[in-house]
């Protein structure tokens, strides 16, 4: 099976799960990108949310579940085909929850271009944007190095 | 709910643009370049028509393209 191991500073990394663990507990009975499909039955968009918000938990626990023991001894965290699509997944989510709560103070633009002047915002923010880099980066480090066969694009 | 249904994908500037053009692929059957027009379109005009037909298809499109976090709606087709 393929798979990336990926070695992380676990002193930069660490302050940085603080955030997600509070988004994620934050999220709670709400989804990141919300239900826009208004002309849906009221009972069929009920289940709709359900399902996706049951996903969205998995999701969220899976890659809290990457920050484990073993990854504050050795450092690493790996992504394989079991993997991949779900932290995919789930640092959309997160990412997504940074820009509704932590985030908004920083302009779309910015946000899109992963470029913002760190020195000029409040601490909490620059946090907030350096876990949202972070999870970018582990979209990215998957999209680029587990092929097709694996994604299964 | 007859007739012909658009499913549209709308812009959000959290998304990477990899990762828009791996969840076309994957959902929608999308060729690379196909994949990577339609992506454009969505950061470009802020949105984009990703598949048209039956409502239950459309839905079931729109399910899953919100699955991997993508605001999705659903627009009847007037043109036909």
């Amino acid at each position: 099976m393929k798979r990336i191991d990926v070695k992380l500073a676990v002193p930069v990394v660490a302050p940085l799960l603080d955030v997600i663990k509070d988004l994620a507990g934050d999220l709670g009975e709400t989804l990141a990108a919300p239900l826009a499909l208004h002309d849906l039955d009221a009972d069929f968009r009920a289940a709709w949310s359900d399902e996706l918000l049951a996903a969205q938990k998995v999701e969220v626990g899976r890659l809290l579940g990457l920050f484990d023991d073993n990854f504050f001894r050795e450092g690493v965290v790996a992504f394989d085909a079991d993997n991949a699509e779900v932290i995919l997944r789930a640092c959309a989510v997160i990412r997504l929850r940074l820009r509704a709560r932590a985030l908004k103070p920083l302009a779309d633009e910015v946000l899109e271009g992963g470029g913002a002047d760190l020195l000029a915002v409040p601490d909490p923010v620059r946090k907030a944007f350096m876990c949202y880099l972070f999870l970018a980066t582990l979209q990215e480090l998957i999209i680029q190095n587990l092929d097709e066969s694996i994604l299964g694009s | 709910m007859a007739g012909v249904w658009r499913v549209v994908v709308l812009n959000d500037p959290v998304n990477l643009m990899s990762y828009v053009v791996l969840v076309f692929k994957k959902v929608l059957g999308f060729d690379e370049t196909t994949a990577r027009r339609k992506m454009l379109e969505v950061h470009e005009q802020g949105r984009s028509v990703v598949w048209s037909g039956l409502r239950e298809k459309a839905e079931a499109y729109a399910f899953t393209l919100q699955q991997w976090h993508l605001t999705t709606i659903l627009e009847a087709d007037e043109t036909n």
